[in-house]
């Protein structure tokens, strides 16, 4: 020990100095002495796994340096005769099942394994090729995976839980079949991978490599011009972004110019990026017509036929409606929902759900003057995401433009003055989740209250059958103020579906908040009730029914079953027609399904309690009602995520023309096609649905599952009834 | 449509009308000079009792094509038409008397009697087949859409035997592989999908194309599984998954077929029903203004 | 990889949402024979139409009298601009037929297609079931009087009531007296030894031409005074009651009469003189013949003058004191008194009822009042009955000894025979009873519609 507290020891004759707990190749690396490594990384934990790092330590066996701590004394031969022997061996062990040249040598012509055998001079191993090979795995959009050039260094493996903290990558198998696998030995593409690409920067062969440009960059156009990482490096927010990343994804971000007046995304459409403004203005809004479908009765009342019909709110006040102020879209900005427009500026990142979670453009968004912004793949916007700079960036904005709107926009926080937001906005926490985290847990201590901003966010509770969903929390929901207004505990479990960033209030502020405006604390409540009473009555309906077919095909979770007894129904389509004839031809009503003892359970919409339909909408437009039936609000933009997500298949969209701009002669407009999703409306004109009424042989059946059923589950129909 | 006790009120009033009107009709024969006669106020009134029912009988037909409209359940309609439509033959036989009449007349009796028969004929068949469609064809679809079903496990049987087909491939990508057996990923050769490639495009393709052909073993459900275990014992174990997915695709389309036989009898009647039924209002018609005018 | 889960939207997504409005070829073929079989319908009326052929329309195939007017129905059915003018109504009927009305006192008068029912095949139109006769006879009123008949005749089984020449406490009003037993019992003496009379020798029918047995078939009567006997008198009075085309020459026996069936044996011998009988005429005839022919005799025989004694012995006349000479007028007065003595008392008397009368010297005959037809109501033919023999109907005729028995069968006789079922003879009303009354038939003039 030397007086500073260092370790004295020797390296290739060289006194060397180093704290103690330095690895021997860390303390040659001080010194300038190299010691090749296959399988250590510098901002890994070192494993030692490859053994190519060996060196004489004076020991019986040889040492791995990049596990071996100093010691006083130690001397450390690097490359004598030996070692360089030892090492050569591994590389050539190594070498002989290596798929020479592999795809990394190929590509960059830097596999750090055939380097090191090229500067052994091998290139003949003398070993035979083992017989089995594992098949490439090019599932994965970004990155493929070649096992048969996999040294298993564990590089990626660590590179996934250290860096990353993905946990995605792991080993599988034993001795010589041993491997590496993606969760539980899933096809890349297919596993929890986030496409981080954080494992093919690790990995020093062409076991992972990128996968190329196809799929995974934006076309060039005339409009669009690739950048180069040395300037995006440039513009503040991209600081501290490792630039062999971005490297790697060279044709990820592009950057593109728009002419004022352009229409950068429209709503409903689907895309995979975002967009970061750099310069200029451009104007958000939602273009589809902000009113409901109404089915009405035609003129005669006797003989009428339903017509759909686009109407606005203000013509038909549905019971209903809430008084929705503000709809929440994936920007920066909410927009209000008597002039749904908006502007953004420089600074602003839109689109993060389409490129995070794949939504459907939740607005159209237009340039206002001359723009240049920055289009970006997710993985790319991830790694911004994680940025340091970038973040504060984000969190900057939305504290000062959406953190207001947003807050305000929750109808129960309306009251609340501009000085209170203004105390609050120093206050809140931005925090990010990832798909499947856990956000809070059912039965822990409450600490915050959460506002959600993107995402969606699950909450379920425990019961006797395992966990049941209360609801689907999205942009402008809040959660966590049961707990803190006076439970003390979570009664629910909180996780989030998709990329979620929740804005956070601190349990203090939020009490603050409630005992300085007693009217919020009193809606609150009064909400409160109304959700515990809900979840009162799905427990108590869950406890009693112990039907797995009946569970598993949902049944139980609607409120309103259309049934058809299929020893009575001749299979005549009546139903069908009539669905047709009352909807403008367009039937909401398809007559398959599967099957529930001798009933049919076709695609009309259910009223489900736990309406998958609602998750991913990106203007939150599905909605459920007091009565708990889904009705889709005003501002449906047409994209039809809610049709894809309806398990059965029950929504549908429907066409509607109305009179838009024409982009081609400005200042006309011109007859287009927008969609708004519709499903089963229970005929609600009528006192019975056009299906059961028109079918001939009494098969069709509007149904309470809970009453109907009430024999399967042991109850009388008026028992089920009360529950 | 089940004829249960929900028609009870239907036939009790029908038992009704039709006692009322024996009890007309016996002592009007008794007493009538030369018997009942069409002519008679009584036979005429019969006779219009009799049209009105089969009037509307025939409304019902154009009541579905307005579902929509309120002008009464479909229910009440369909049992009006089945009740009131039998109820016409005997108000009819009692309008003529019993007796066929002339050219005309003989004919429309001929077409009530060949109507109501059919009615009942296709009210047993309404009664039964449902239920035994739905006992026996537990994976039916729509009736029109059986085509497009066809053709789309066609398409998902070509899925397999291509996926099988890349496992014998050894430069097969890893996705193709994967789509097919994801416990084990060793090799399989061409020489092991062999069988199964070539009992699927001499036995299966045709079975799932072309489903009016006759003696197609694939057709029946025995000898189609002895067909499956002998393909079962030509393959390796891995392969088998595929088998059992396209046994399935034969089980479904077995059913389709039955499904469409039975829709057949379901409904084949109607093809009688209907077009005579049009016809005897017609011809009804006729009779009716030329037997009041002259 | 085992195939994807069945759920209900991966089964829902296999159908096109708008597959119900493609039809499918089997409701095409719905529609299609929908479609083609009431055009068919159609066509088969508009070729019939176009053919102008009505028949189509007929309820029924027509009877054997109007069969060949199947094709034209506009001869009965008359179009007219009323919408229910074109039925075939009486007007039509008339317009061939002649039918006159039953009784001017009957309360309605039905019409002639009510009880002449056309269309029903090939069968008598006059066959009419008895509901159209009962129609009004099963209660009968009449407009202005009171019925004279049975008012509540329903079928002749049941309710039809004995035969009104039979009712209770009638007879026979003719005043002939003559006892059936006597002339038909075996070994009657007749003119030339014993005869056996059967029923035809004194019952036959008017025109009959079998020549009478013990009668002259020329014999001369007096047509003014005994029951008319010429076939041509005979068929006036049968066509009272009948329908022209009924020919009722042996449908009803002729009157017996004296000259042909009884002067066989019953002569009118009144003198052994004379070898002739007087006529059968009236007494005053028969007065002015014996003294005629007394006259003639003695005349003739001037001796006779001088009377012998009588040859004659009768009881009740004494013997003469002594031949006495007459006068010729004498002579005559005297013949002629005891040979009338001998006509009125015994020999006209025997058939005849002869009163006396004070004032005048000739007794008056009373009228022989023979009943020529006795149903005058009912229509009877003795000849479609010819399978019967005379005493299965006229049971009592051999056993009659008085005049006043009517031996005319009644309601039972027929009965026995004339009843319903398939063993019966037709026991309708119209076998016997006629509705129009043929007395009042018009000729037509008009000729029918052409066809």
């Amino acid at each position: 020990m030397s007086a500073a507290g260092l370790i004295e020891l020797t390296i290739d004759g060289k006194k060397v100095a180093v704290p103690p707990g330095t690895t021997v190749f860390d303390a040659a690396r001080t010194n300038d002495i190299a010691i090749p490594t296959l399988c250590h990384q510098q901002n890994e934990t070192p494993v030692g796994v490859c053994r190519v790092c060996v060196v004489d330590v004076g020991a019986r066996v040889f040492a791995a340096s990049c596990v071996r701590p100093v010691e006083s004394g130690m001397v450390v031969t690097t490359s004598s005769e030996k070692v360089k022997q030892a090492r050569n061996t591994l590389v050539e062990l190594l070498m002989a099942d290596h798929p020479t040249p592999c795809a990394r040598q190929q590509s960059s012509g830097d596999c750090e394994l055939e380097t090191l055998a090229r500067q052994a001079g091998i290139s003949q191993p003398r070993y035979s090729r083992r017989t089995t090979s594992r098949v490439k795995d090019i599932s994965s959009p970004s990155i493929a995976v070649d096992f048969d050039a996999c040294i298993l260094c564990d590089r990626c493996i660590r590179g996934c839980s250290e860096i990353r903290e993905n946990f995605v990558l792991g080993r599988m198998g034993k001795g010589a079949n041993a491997g590496i696998a993606f969760d539980n030995s899933l096809p890349m593409g297919n596993s929890s991978c986030v496409s981080c690409g954080e494992c093919m920067v690790s990995c020093p062969t062409g076991a992972l490599t990128n996968k190329g440009v196809t799929g995974t960059a934006i076309d060039l156009d005339p409009h669009v011009e690739a950048v180069t990482p040395d300037e995006l490096q440039q513009l503040p927010v991209f600081k501290g972004v490792s630039g062999t990343f971005l490297s790697l994804n060279r044709g990820a971000v592009v950057r593109r110019h728009f002419k004022r007046g352009d229409v950068i995304c429209r709503e409903g459409e689907y895309g995979s990026t975002a967009f970061y403004i750099v310069e200029g203005k451009a104007r958000v809004s939602i273009s589809t017509p902000i009113a409901h479908v109404k089915t009405q009765g035609g003129a005669r009342g006797f003989f009428s036929k339903l017509t759909s019909q686009l109407v606005p709110r203000k013509a038909d006040e549905r019971e209903e409606d809430t008084d929705q102020r503000y709809i929440h879209i994936d920007a920066p900005v909410d927009l209000s929902y008597d002039n749904p427009i908006a502007e953004l500026g420089p600074g602003d990142l839109f689109g993060e759900m389409t490129c995070m979670s794949l939504y459907p453009r939740s607005a159209t968004v237009r340039a206002e003057t001359d723009c240049t912004m920055l289009e970006m793949l997710r993985n790319v916007l991830d790694i911004m995401q994680r940025n340091k700079n970038f973040r504060a960036a984000l969190d900057k904005s939305y504290r000062q433009r959406a953190l207001d709107s947003h807050l305000r926009g929750v109808p129960v926080f309306a009251g609340l003055t501009d000085e209170f937001i203004g105390s609050l906005r120093d206050h809140v926490e931005l925090v990010r989740y990832t798909p499947g985290q856990i956000i809070c847990r059912q039965g822990d201590a409450s600490d915050y209250f959460y506002l959600v901003r993107i995402g969606f966010v699950k909450v379920t509770q425990a019961h006797p059958g395992g966990e049941m969903v209360l609801a689907y929390l999205s942009r402008g929901d809040y959660f966590g103020e049961i707990g803190l207004l006076g439970n003390d505990v979570r009664t629910a479990t909180c996780t989030a579906l998709d990329h979620v960033e929740l804005v956070r209030i601190s349990g203090d502020d939020f009490n603050r908040m409630v005992n300085q405006f007693p009217d919020i604390r009193k809606k609150l409540e009064s909400v409160e009730e109304v959700h515990l009473q809900q979840n009162r009555e799905r427990l108590s309906l869950v406890e009693s029914q112990p039907l797995d077919s009946f569970l598993a095909q949902g049944l139980m979770e609607a409120q309103s079953l259309l049934l058809l007894d299929l020893e009575r129904c001749t299979r005549c389509d009546a139903c069908v027609r009539a669905c047709a004839d009352a909807h403008n031809g367009i039937t909401r009503l398809v007559r398959e399904g599967l099957r529930f003892e001798k009933y049919l359970v076709p695609t009309s919409c259910r009223q489900c309690k736990d309406p998958l339909c609602m998750v991913g909408c990106p203007v939150g437009a599905i909605r459920r009602r007091n009565s708990l039936e889904v009705v889709i609000e005003d501002w449906c933009v047409g994209c039809g995520l809610c049709a894809e997500n309806c398990p059965y298949g029950n929504i549908n969209l429907h066409p509607f023309e109305v009179m838009a701009d024409d982009p081609e002669h400005p200042g006309r407009k011109k007859a287009v096609v927008k969609k708004k999703a519709t499903s089963c409306d229970l005929c609600a004109e009528h006192e019975e649905p056009s299906c059961v009424y028109a079918c001939p042989h009494d098969a069709a059946h509007r149904v309470d599952p809970r009453e109907f059923f009430a024999g399967l589950v042991g109850q009388s129909p008026s028992q089920a009834r009360k529950s | 449509m089940r004829i249960d006790s929900t028609h009870g009120k239907w036939l009790i009033a029908s038992v009704v009308i039709l006692v009322a009107a024996t009890a007309i009709y016996i002592p009007y024969a008794a007493s009538s000079p030369l018997g009942p006669s069409g002519a008679s106020g009584l036979g005429l009134a019969f006779g219009i009792a009799g049209f009105a029912c089969m009037i509307f009988a025939g409304l019902l037909g154009a009541r579905k094509k307005v579902p929509v409209w309120r002008i009464g359940r479909a229910q009440a309609w369909m049992r009006g038409h089945l009740w009131l439509g039998f109820l016409s033959l005997p108000l009819i036989l009692f309008h003529g008397g019993f007796r066929f009449g002339g050219p005309l007349t003989s004919i429309l009796m001929i077409l009530l009697i060949l109507v109501v028969a059919s009615g009942v004929l296709g009210a047993v068949l309404q009664h039964y087949m449902p239920k035994v469609i739905t006992a026996e064809v537990p994976l039916e679809t729509i009736f029109e859409q059986i085509d497009r079903v066809r053709s789309q496990l066609l398409a998902e049987a070509d899925e397999f035997i291509a996926g099988a087909s890349a496992l014998g491939n050894p430069l097969a990508t890893a996705g193709a592989r994967a789509a097919v057996a994801t416990e084990e990923l060793t090799a399989i050769t061409e020489a092991d999908v062999a069988p199964l490639r070539s009992f699927y495009s001499r036995q299966m393709r045709p079975f799932l194309e072309k489903p009016d052909a006759r003696r197609q073993a694939l057709a029946d459900a025995a000898k189609a599984r002895t067909i499956f275990d002998n393909l079962r014992t030509l393959l390796p174990p891995a392969l088998h998954g595929i088998v059992e997915d396209l046994q399935e695709i034969c089980e479904e389309e077995r059913q389709l077929r039955k499904q469409a036989r039975l829709h057949h009898w379901l409904h084949g009647w109607l093809m009688l029903h209907i077009p005579l039924s049009l016809a005897l209002l017609l011809l009804g018609a006729a009779h009716a203004y030329m037997a009041l005018r002259y | 990889m085992p195939r994807t889960k069945r759920t209900t939207k991966r089964l829902a997504q296999r159908i096109d949402l708008n597959y119900f409005k493609h039809p499918h070829r089997f409701r095409e073929l719905r529609f299609l024979l929908s479609v083609l079989l009431p055009l068919a319908a159609l066509l088969w009326l508009a070729g019939y139409g176009i053919a102008h052929n009505s028949k189509l329309y007929s309820a029924g195939p027509l009877s054997p009298a109007h069969a060949v007017l199947t094709k034209d129905c506009s001869a009965c059915h008359v179009v007219s601009a009323a919408f229910f003018g074109a039925k075939a109504n009486d007007r039509a009927c008339l317009a061939c037929h002649d039918g006159p009305i039953h009784h001017s006192d009957q309360v309605f008068t039905p019409a002639c297609s009510s009880c002449h029912v056309e269309h029903r095949g090939r069968m008598q139109l006059a066959a009419m079931p008895d509901a159209s006769c009962t129609q009004c006879h099963a209660n009968l009123r009449a407009s202005h009087s009171r019925p004279n008949f049975a008012t509540n005749v329903t079928n002749f089984e049941l309710s039809h009531p004995e035969f009104a020449a039979l009712r209770a406490g009638s007879t026979d009003p003719g005043t002939i007296k003559l006892n059936h037993a006597i002339h038909l019992k075996v070994n009657l003496a007749g003119p030339h030894g014993p005869v056996q009379l059967d029923c035809g020798d004194c019952h036959r029918p008017a025109t009959s031409t079998q020549p009478p047995r013990f009668g002259s078939a020329t014999a001369d009567v007096n047509a003014a005074n005994s029951a008319p006997s010429s076939p041509a008198a005979m068929l006036a009075v049968a066509q009272t009651f009948g329908p022209p085309s009924r020919s009722a020459a042996r449908a009803y026996m002729a009157p017996p009469s004296y000259a042909k069936h009884c002067s066989g044996c019953h002569t009118l011998l009144f003198d052994k003189r004379f070898a002739e009988g007087v006529p059968h005429d009236t007494p005053e005839i028969v007065h002015a013949f014996i003294v005629k022919k007394f006259q003639e005799y003695i005349a003739a025989h001037p001796s006779e003058l001088h009377e012998a004694a009588s040859t004659v012995a009768l009881p009740t006349k004494p013997l003469p004191i002594s031949p006495r000479v007459y006068t010729a007028q004498q002579w005559v007065d005297t013949r002629v008194a005891e040979s009338e003595q001998l006509l009125w008392a015994k020999t006209c008397k025997q058939c005849h009822a002869l009163t006396a009368n004070a004032a005048a010297p000739l007794p008056a005959v009373a009228k022989s009042n023979i009943t020529p037809r006795w149903y005058p109501h009912a229509v009877f033919d003795h000849d479609q009955h010819r399978l019967a023999a005379c005493e299965t109907c006229h049971v009592d005729a051999r056993s009659s000894q008085d005049t006043a028995d009517i031996l005319l069968p009644g309601i039972r006789v027929c009965q026995e025979c004339h009843h319903s079922g398939p063993e019966g003879a037709e026991s309708r009303c119209f076998e016997c009873h006629n509705y129009h009354d043929w007395s009042k038939e018009k000729e037509l003039t008009r000729k029918p519609t052409s066809f």
